[in-house]
């Protein structure tokens, strides 16, 4: 029981699995990104696939980051002061990373210019959305006061 | 056919909005849950008179803990002068860290004052308090 209690653990496991979805997201957006305004298809599609695969492995990679911080924080889902922010931007980062990769595994390839610019747009506030959840994670952790 | 297209990044839209509404629905549901169930048990444990017990380290950090800190936290560290001590989110080498060095205008040092290992001992008291 105390392994579930005990912070150690979850500090560490938290510490190290919450970088994967910050890193893959931001990355995946500005895969996509170049995807988008580059002229040669080959190039195109090379650099969506890298979007998409990142995208997944991104959110894959948000289910333990997730439980081990709500187990770490004792199952405190809202919180004060910095535990609060970091809480405020992390629902809608994890909500965001799901329902990206759920449009993009139905629609893949089969996108108007339109859908795109939205997804793209949704991927960088999802990209934001988890860097600053990130950033709140470290003021909980390693913040002075 | 673009239209078709439209129409299929629409519903994929909804279904994805739908699906990180469950699962983040579920997510904070379950927690609220599992929080729930933990703070009944607890206080159902409180009020049968059980107090939990102390490892030896944590019982040498409460030691510690009435003499050095409890002044400004408290005598059952819920915050007086100094914050609520309950459910640090902190890392422990953070803690040990505060515990050495103070903040400044707000906590004094115990760096000189207390070892390595009685710092370890005060972690283990704080990471028993539920």
């Amino acid at each position: 029981m105390e392994l579930f209690l005990g912070a150690n653990i979850w500090e560490m496991m938290h510490g190290g699995s919450t970088h994967l979805p910050i890193a893959l997201m931001l990355m995946s957006a500005v895969f996509d990104a170049l995807g988008g305004v580059t002229r040669s298809d080959r190039v195109k599609d090379r650099f969506h696939a890298a979007g998409l695969f990142t995208l997944i492995a991104g959110t894959l990679g948000a289910f333990p980051a997730v439980l081990s911080g709500l187990i770490l924080a004792r199952w405190e889902i809202g919180g004060t002061g910095a535990l609060f922010w970091h809480h405020v931007f992390l629902w809608p980062a994890f909500a965001s990373l799901i329902a990206l990769s759920v449009w993009r595994l139905i629609v893949r390839g089969r996108r108007s210019r339109t859908g795109f610019l939205i997804y793209l747009l949704a991927a960088f506030a999802a990209a934001f959305l988890v860097s600053a959840a990130g950033f709140w994670g470290g003021e909980v952790l390693l913040g002075g006061s | 056919m673009k239209r078709s297209v439209f129409g299929l990044e629409f519903i994929a839209g909804v279904l994805g909005i739908v699906v990180a509404a469950a699962v983040v629905g579920s997510t904070l549901g379950s927690a609220t849950l599992v929080r729930t169930a933990i703070e009944k048990a607890r206080a159902e444990s409180a009020a049968n008179g059980n107090q939990p017990q102390l490892s030896l380290i944590a019982a040498h950090g409460q030691k510690l803990y009435a003499v050095n800190c409890s002044h400004c936290h408290a005598d059952d560290a819920t915050g007086d002068e100094g914050p609520d001590l309950h459910g640090l989110t902190k890392s422990d080498e953070r803690i040990k860290v505060i515990i050495t060095n103070g903040i400044k205008g707000e906590m004094p040092a115990f760096g000189k004052k207390l070892q390595e290992a009685d710092k370890e001992a005060l972690v283990g008291f704080l990471r028993s308090l539920r």
